[in-house]
């Protein structure tokens, strides 16, 4: 007796770009650890360096009895990079093979992570501007404080501080999926690797602007264009980082 | 599921003593192949095989999308069937166990009348 | 009816370590089938190959009539469920649950509620912080809910109690009925196993030993038992799997007998019984020393 067996939804997988978007939405079903306790914790940053502060307006008597820019030269706020790195470690090493145990091809792993990383990066950036924005209409909450766009970015135009802010975040997350990946396939040995060849690279390049004599050069580039094209030159190291990432993933084993 | 037999014939022949004991009578459906292999435990298929042996030999008829029916007649031929096996399974091995203990053929038969009485 | 996976001379080596040997089978669509093996002899590395997760060194390998790897219109198809399966950090049950839909089209949440409520498995805790017995639960119910057509389960009751288990099997067979599909155990808990089983592959070492149905398999040997001259007389010259005796009483495993041996060993006064598919399964996987002819 032949017995015919009817399966149910015997189709295709659904398009490429659904495919992705499960992905995306597979790194956002648990939204509390990536989307919520970040603002929790640059809450927590930013209460305890204005409370340092006012303490320091306290004793000085008055914000005017201060340096205009004592404030500025703080760097609280860049521990979202350091979140944004690990993040994108934990997705390319627990998330990856969750996915690969959820059927989930690589290919369509890396391009869900990967707008899942870029509309991260889009929700801090625009979330740090609009922070930043209260800053600057406060007059740096009424004490001249800087948190949210310290340093160079203090007086800069909001967009630019977006696209700051974006790409440097970007930069980061990209910067963690490449060392992932190569620790995903390799282990420490592949971390070890990625951080002596980018140091190799840091020193070849600064061996290569010393025999070149170009360290004026690079000054007056640095000096005559805005912080924006400055930070634009992350994006090459971003986009190289991120093919850096799929290429290692493409070979990668839930148990390697 | 003992380990005795193989267990499509365990299957075979549990409906086999059902339809001998009047439990499935004629013209009766027989469980589903998948409720059989739920209640024993068992791969359908092995469930399928059990009652296909039955239906080659006739005693189980299929009706197309409905289920498997106990076919006129099943319950006298394998009374018959019983019958013709009767003594090589059990009188046989009676017998040899009688001689092996030095009962006489009397002896024997007395205690068969005996049971027979009962 | 079609296979639904063909394999012909998969190998994968790890350095030094072959773990899957030259392995060669075809397998129908349709039905629950086992692949047992003891551990470590190379099953969940089969699995892993024919679903795409990790890269044979050699062979061919076909599911669906497609090769798996990095192949989504295959692999959404699939759902693989093993013992090892890692978890995002943080993520609970309950996050398991909610995006398996996303990736399994032909999820039942109403089936997977009803399984939850079952093994009563708890929903609202860190995955890493389950039992090796819930974390079993939770991938069973992943497995049996994803009504996947070819679903694997990899040692899926790891920490399991009998309880659990039986209800594991009786679930498999309730929606097996109702949603006919392709579903591949391994373990290596055969016996419990073995009644659920059509199809039988066994892997020892990396090489397939057996691949039989299970009931002719089952069927492939019988184990005699009687006074020990009577035995060893019967057994000569035939294929013995195994032997054992004890004073004046000897029983022998003997394979491939025939209904005209079977008579002849009734009529020697032997009494023969079935063997068991575990027996059998460890005697081909090496499981025992080969017994010595007997110099009787």
């Amino acid at each position: 007796m032949t017995a015919t067996i009817e399966l149910p939804g015997a189709a295709t997988a659904p398009a490429p770009t659904r495919r992705a978007w499960n992905v995306v939405r597979m790194h956002v079903s648990n939204p509390f650890p990536t989307l919520v306790v970040p603002w929790l914790i640059t809450a927590v940053i930013f209460g305890l360096t204005l409370a340092i502060e006012l303490m320091v307006v306290r004793a000085a008597g008055g914000v005017d009895n201060l340096e205009p820019d004592a404030f500025q030269y703080n760097g609280g706020i860049t521990w979202i990079a350091v979140f944004m790195l690990v993040t994108a470690v934990q997705a390319m090493n627990l998330t990856f093979r969750f996915a690969l145990g959820f059927s989930v091809t690589r290919r369509d792993f890396y391009l869900g992570s990967s707008v899942y990383f870029v509309l991260l990066a889009l929700f801090y950036s625009t979330g740090i501007t609009v922070m930043a924005g209260v800053e600057q209409a406060t007059d740096g909450w009424g004490i001249g404080a800087a948190f949210f766009a310290p340093w160079g970015l203090v007086s800069q135009p909001l967009p630019v501080i977006w696209a700051a802010c974006l790409m440097a975040l970007l930069l980061f997350f990209f910067l963690g999926v490449a060392a992932s990946t190569l620790w995903v396939r390799w282990k420490a040995y592949g971390l070890y690797a990625f951080f002596v060849a980018a140091a190799v690279l840091v020193v070849g390049v600064a061996w290569g602007i010393t025999a070149t004599n170009s360290w004026g050069a690079l000054g007056d580039y640095l000096v005559s264009h805005s912080l924006l094209v400055i930070a634009a030159w992350s994006l090459p190291v971003t986009l190289a980082c991120a093919g850096i990432g799929y290429l290692f993933l493409r070979r990668a084993t839930p148990r390697a | 599921m003992d380990d005795g037999r193989p267990i499509f014939l365990q299957i075979a022949e549990g409906l086999e003593s059902q339809i001998l004991d009047g439990s499935l009578p004629v013209d009766s459906q027989v469980p589903s192949i998948n409720a059989l292999a739920q209640f024993h435990r068992i791969n359908p298929a092995t469930a399928l095989k059990g009652v296909n042996l039955l239906v080659d030999v006739g005693l189980l008829v299929k009706r197309r999308g409905i289920g498997m029916f106990v076919a006129e007649g099943a319950r006298e031929t394998l009374l018959a069937q019983r019958r013709a096996e009767f003594q090589k399974l059990y009188v046989a091995p009676l017998v040899q166990q009688a001689k092996a203990l030095g009962l006489s053929t009397q002896e024997v038969q007395d205690m068969t009348s005996k049971e027979m009485d009962r | 009816m079609t296979a639904i996976i063909e394999v012909e001379g998969l190998t994968k080596r790890f350095g030094k370590v072959t773990a899957v040997d030259d392995v060669s089978f075809s397998l129908d669509e349709g039905g629950i089938h086992g692949l047992l093996g003891r551990n470590g002899a190379g099953k969940t590395t089969v699995m892993q190959l024919l679903t795409g997760q990790d890269f044979a060194t050699r062979g061919a390998l076909r599911v669906f009539g497609e090769s798996p790897v990095e192949n989504a219109h295959v692999l959404s198809r699939v759902c693989f469920i093993k013992e090892s399966q890692a978890y995002p950090d943080g993520f609970k049950a309950k996050h398991v649950l909610k995006s398996a839909p996303w990736f399994f089209h032909n999820w039942d949440q109403s089936f997977a509620e009803r399984l939850v409520a079952d093994f009563g498995a708890p929903l609202d805790r860190p995955m890493k912080k389950l039992s090796r017995g819930q974390r079993s639960a939770i991938g069973v119910i992943v497995g049996l809910a994803s009504r996947a057509e070819l679903t694997f389960f990899d040692e899926p009751y790891a920490g399991l109690d009998a309880v659990a288990r039986h209800r594991f099997y009786d679930h498999l067979l309730a929606d097996y009925a109702e949603h006919p599909r392709t579903i591949v155990l391994s373990t290596h808990l055969i016996d419990e196993a073995a009644n659920l089983l059509q199809r039988v592959l066994v892997i020892d070492d990396g090489k397939l030993v057996i691949d039989a149905d299970a009931d002719e398999l089952r069927a492939s040997a019988t184990t005699l038992a009687g006074k020990a001259s009577d035995v060893n007389a019967f057994a000569a010259g035939r294929d013995v799997l195994d032997r054992s005796q004890l004073g004046g009483l000897a029983t022998v495993t003997v394979a491939g007998l025939t209904h005209s041996d079977r008579a002849a060993a009734a009529s020697a006064g032997l009494e023969a019984s079935a063997v068991s598919l575990q027996e059998l399964i460890v005697r081909r996987t090496g499981g025992a020393p080969a017994p010595q002819e007997d110099v009787a």
